[in-house]
């Protein structure tokens, strides 16, 4: 079953006086359980690929199927409808809130979804539990570390049981170890049998991954599987 | 460095265009309604003020005491003025002056009304009236003589080249033009459009020979060095050295206080006039400045994160705090001083609507050295004020935190102060919106309140000629159109009774009380044209000589009288004459105030003293045809007449331009509370963006994040209410206790000046949190 299937899928900024081409007809299809990279030089549309694939942003052109819905003419309210409940979100920059304690910051996904109160406590515990930073619980993200701070943020994009993780460069910020600890984490997720895209520049963390797509100038170069 | 300092802060204005915008635009309404509010202050201030020797003229007062209560007149006996100028050294000149007549004038085909005084010489003299043709010693040397100003001679002959020119009067004697003075500037307490010999009144009216008849105005100038005291002690009982058992008190009252007090309690002692609104209106100006200024503040302080770099590079380059200070100053003076600009465009631009409803003809008079000096204080003061707190705010910032980009918590004792001064704003504004409603209400209140007879129809013509004398065959005129119900004659217009007496007594009375009764000379058909109730006995009979020794009086006379029946009780004057027997008692109506009960009052049928013709006709019909039709009857005498509701609707001038005036000023403090709070929400909700972009990928509705942006400030706006709720009920209250008859304070008064505060707060604030939260959360995220 795939979780991703986009055909001829384009995306263009238009300005006054220029168009430009973001994504140029790219198509690949992405298998539930996968673990993918995606790899490119600055400006060649992995970012943009990685909004329209977490339904942040609209497409111009083609098709593109999310567990196997048509989601490419989905107005605003119905993406971020299928978006608190199948995705989650990794950032390079964590962007944890910063007025919120690690507790809450991880149960705001769930509030959003609606899930009662005490049944959030039990999934926010477990998952704290998880990523070894339950003793933190009440603290600001300003007083943990990088490293922590991004496991605090995949904790929180894990906590709804998503079906696919987005994660953008997420060990951009990091030192190697903390990058290292993070690159585990999502390995573990991803054996538990949660799909990831992962935009990344390092070929350090692609090598966690089981295929990398290389994209250039908004139009895909490689598919490469690896075994 | 200055020219630097000037650089910066352009730059910076134009860079924050937006916030630029909202602090000049906030400033300038509050620059103007301070001008436009300190324009009238100076007006009233200055009332006057066109008398070099204002010091020196006095009016005389008459204070007279019943029941424990003290009533304070303008009213004065006619020998008074001669004989206190010949008696009490120190008093260099002194008039006599009637209440105000207005006469038709005719000149040619002209025929037109204009107001005056029948004055003494003595008066043109005090005034130093400006005689253009002629002159003050001889104007009043023959006794039908009259004098115009420059405006009425003018408007009757076209030139003011008018001396020795003829000019009938009411259509029967001819007065001479003796002199042609310089108009009156508006902000003087005199309005009169000519003036005559004070002799012609005297010779039509006896009574004005007599001591113990308070009747018309006696004004004096003293000499420059006189004591004041001196003169005053000479004249309090001046009065019982001429009428034996007088108990009417004389004093000097100042030119001085005329306009904004002259207004007594009830032991006579003078308190506020007008003056309490010119005091209140100046603090409301002041106010609005400081709401204006807070904007500033606020969205200096707000912004000062994108500013905390600028300060850590200049002190690391050597800059020292008092510089940063300089700078910022110099950024706020500089937007204090565009937005002066514009509130003069804004004050020209708006002042012919203020004078239209101050009914007032203020100048801007922008080169006047006063005018120019106060405006400049106000701007600094406003430069200053904005600028102070957000200069050493932002002057204290640590440089080696800034830079390091660690973010430095100073931010929430600056954040506690914006919310601090958010609240201020919104408690004056939700101070000044109850204020309105309950001002607004009161006026409402009374004006609904039922005076004792129908107002609507009943309309009065002033007495000329010899429509009083011929009222017989005007009447039956008058009747014959079949719109007019019924007329009749009396002697001052209802709303008002300007006879009164204390010397009646009655079986029973205390003696050592005297009761002042109003009194009306009417004729017999006055109860029925007025349409007031008779609670007992029996109306006038057609035939006034019939009832020439009987009286009708009202229930507030009946109660004190008696408990019981006092038809037949006979009331005489305690010097002896006539004994009057009570005919019918008249439920009350109001006349005089309004606001208080109906105070005594005695109807005698008698017409010969009567000043007015009042006509009960039916309004439902084509008003304009009546009007014509009964001008026909009543032109040859008098063409001019005035509808009772309308003058009673009059009566609440100073209290509906309160209201309004209160209105706008409410109007524009929550204006400028709001830019502020819309310069404030953007500025948070553009801090907020990624905090808000993280939430709405993380799933949070537009709903949901819109509530978030607006749930904090509508906390302040509701603390803003629960502050301004007693101050405003304590304010309004003590204001509703000036008046007798008030509304009682209503709490949803203040549910619905909250309501309407918050709602406003909701809208403004949530326009820009809309914007935010439907926003592309991927813009703010992107931060590499």
């Amino acid at each position: 079953m795939s979780v991703i299937n986009i055909t001829d899928l384009e995306k263009i900024y238009r300005t006054e006086e220029v168009e430009t081409v973001a994504l140029n007809k790219i198509s690949f299809e992405i298998k539930e359980g996968e673990f993918v990279a995606i790899m490119g030089p600055s400006g060649c549309g992995k970012s943009t690929l990685l909004n329209i694939l977490g339904l942040l942003d609209d497409l111009d052109g083609g098709s593109f199927k999310f567990n196997d819905i048509e989601v490419s003419d989905f107005n605003e309210r119905k993406r971020a409808d299928m978006r608190k409940h199948n995705i989650g979100f990794v950032f390079q920059s964590f962007n944890l809130i910063d007025e919120l304690t690690v507790f809450e910051n991880v149960e705001l996904p769930l509030i959003y979804t609606g899930i009662a109160t005490a049944e959030r406590k039990k999934m926010v515990d477990k998952v704290l539990d998880k990523i070894q930073i339950a003793h933190r619980r009440n603290h600001y993200p300003q007083q943990l570390s990088g490293g922590q701070q991004q496991r605090v943020a995949v904790a929180r994009a894990v906590v709804n049981k998503p079906k696919l993780i987005l994660a953008d460069e997420p060990t951009g910020n990091l030192d190697s170890r903390n990058g290292n600890d993070v690159m585990q984490l999502l390995t573990d997720l991803n054996e538990q049998g949660t799909t990831i895209i992962m935009v990344t520049h390092s070929e350090h963390d692609s090598r966690y991954t089981h295929r990398v797509i290389n994209m250039l100038d908004g139009q895909i170069v490689t598919q490469n599987i690896k075994v | 460095m200055f020219k630097n300092h000037v650089k910066i802060a352009f730059r910076n204005l134009f860079r924050n265009k937006s916030y630029a915008i909202i602090n000049i635009i906030g400033l300038a309404i509050g620059i103007a309604s301070t001008a436009l509010i300190f324009l009238w202050v100076e007006d009233e201030l200055t009332f006057n003020n066109y008398f070099s020797n204002k010091e020196q003229l006095f009016k005389i007062k008459d204070r007279q005491t019943y029941d424990g209560k003290t009533y304070v007149f303008d009213a004065t006996p006619g020998p008074l003025a001669k004989s206190i100028k010949t008696d009490i050294p120190g008093i260099k000149y002194a008039a006599r002056c009637t209440w105000g007549d207005q006469l038709l004038f005719s000149v040619k085909e002209k025929n037109i009304y204009s107001k005056g005084n029948y004055v003494d010489p003595d008066f043109l003299k005090m005034l130093h009236l400006d005689f253009l043709k002629g002159n003050a010693n001889t104007a009043f040397s023959q006794l039908n003589s009259i004098v115009l100003t420059e405006k009425n001679a003018t408007k009757f002959f076209g030139s003011i080249d008018v001396i020795g020119k003829s000019i009938k009067i009411n259509n029967s004697e001819s007065y001479i033009v003796s002199g042609v003075i310089k108009d009156l500037p508006e902000n003087t307490s005199f309005n009169f459009e000519w003036l005559a010999p004070f002799k012609i009144f005297e010779n039509k009216n006896s009574w004005l020979k007599e001591w113990g008849d308070n009747s018309i105005i006696t004004y004096v100038e003293t000499e420059p060095n006189a004591n004041l005291a001196d003169i005053n002690k000479k004249i309090e009982k001046y009065i019982t050295t001429k009428s034996e058992g007088s108990t009417v008190f004389l004093s000097l009252y100042s030119m001085n206080r005329w306009r904004l007090y002259d207004n007594f309690d009830e032991q006579g002692k003078e308190i506020d006039g007008s003056v309490k609104y010119v005091r209140l209106f100046s603090i409301i100006a002041w106010i609005i400045l400081f709401i204006a200024c807070i904007n500033f503040m606020n969205l200096a302080t707000a912004s000062s994160e994108k500013r905390a770099k600028e300060v850590g590079v200049k002190k690391a380059l050597g800059s020292d705090k008092k510089t940063l200070v300089v700078q910022f100053l110099s950024e706020s003076l500089i937007m204090a001083f565009v937005a002066a600009t514009l509130a003069i465009i804004i004050t020209y631009a708006v002042l012919s609507p203020f004078n239209n409803l101050i009914q007032k003809h203020l100048s801007v008079a922008i080169f006047s050295p006063l005018h120019i000096v106060a405006l400049l204080c106000i701007t600094l003061l406003c430069g200053i004020i904005s600028g102070s707190y957000p200069a050493f705010y932002l002057s204290s910032f640590n440089p080696v935190a800034i830079l390091k980009g660690s973010k430095s918590n100073t931010n929430s004792g600056a954040g506690l102060i914006r919310k601090g001064l958010v609240i201020v704003q919104f408690s004056v504004s939700v101070i000044l919106i109850i204020c309105t409603i309950i001002i607004y209400k009161q006026i409402q209140h009374v004006k609904n309140r039922d005076i004792g007879y129908t107002k609507e129809g009943l309309l009065y013509t002033t007495l000329k000629g010899k429509l009083g004398k011929d009222f017989g065959s005007v009447k039956n005129n008058l009747l014959k159109i079949p719109e007019v119900k019924n007329a009749c004659l009396n002697n001052s217009a209802l709303l008002q009774s300007n006879s009164s007496s204390g010397d009646f007594e009655w079986p029973g009375k205390d003696a050592s009380k005297s009761v002042l009764i109003g009194m009306e000379y009417v004729s017999p058909e006055y109860i029925s044209t007025a349409g007031f109730n008779l609670k007992a006995g029996r109306d006038f009979y057609p035939d006034a000589l019939a009832d020439s020794t009987n009286i009708i009086i009202n229930e507030a006379l009946a109660d004190l009288i008696s408990k019981r029946d006092v038809v037949g009780t006979q009331i005489y004057r305690h010097d002896g004459g006539t004994k009057y027997t009570i005919v019918g008692v008249v439920k009350d109506f109001l006349y005089n105030s309004m606001y208080s009960k109906a105070r005594p009052l005695m109807l005698f049928s008698d017409a010969s003293k009567a000043n007015y013709l009042t006509m009960r006709v039916n309004t439902n019909k084509n008003l304009k045809a009546t009007l014509s039709k009964i001008e026909t009857v009543i032109k040859t005498h008098n063409p001019d007449y005035y509808f009772i509701d309308e003058q009673f609707d009059k009566l609440f001038k100073t209290e509906a331009l309160i209201s309004t005036l209160a209105g706008v000023f409410a109007s524009l403090a929550i204006f400028i509370s709001c830019l502020g709070l819309f310069g404030l929400a953007s500025y948070i909700a553009e801090r907020r963006a990624k905090e808000i972009s993280i939430r709405k990928v993380l799933g949070a509705s537009v709903q949901l994040l819109t509530v978030l942006l607006t749930k904090d400030f509508l906390k302040l706006v509701i603390i803003a209410c629960l502050i301004a709720f007693p101050l405003a009920g304590w304010f309004m209250y003590n204001w509703l206790q000036d008046y007798e008859y008030h509304i009682k304070l209503n709490a949803w008064i203040f549910v619905f000046a909250a309501c309407l505060a918050i709602s406003i707060a909701i809208v403004t604030v949530s326009f820009k949190a809309i914007k935010t939260a439907i926003a592309n959360p991927i813009k703010s995220l992107r931060s590499e």
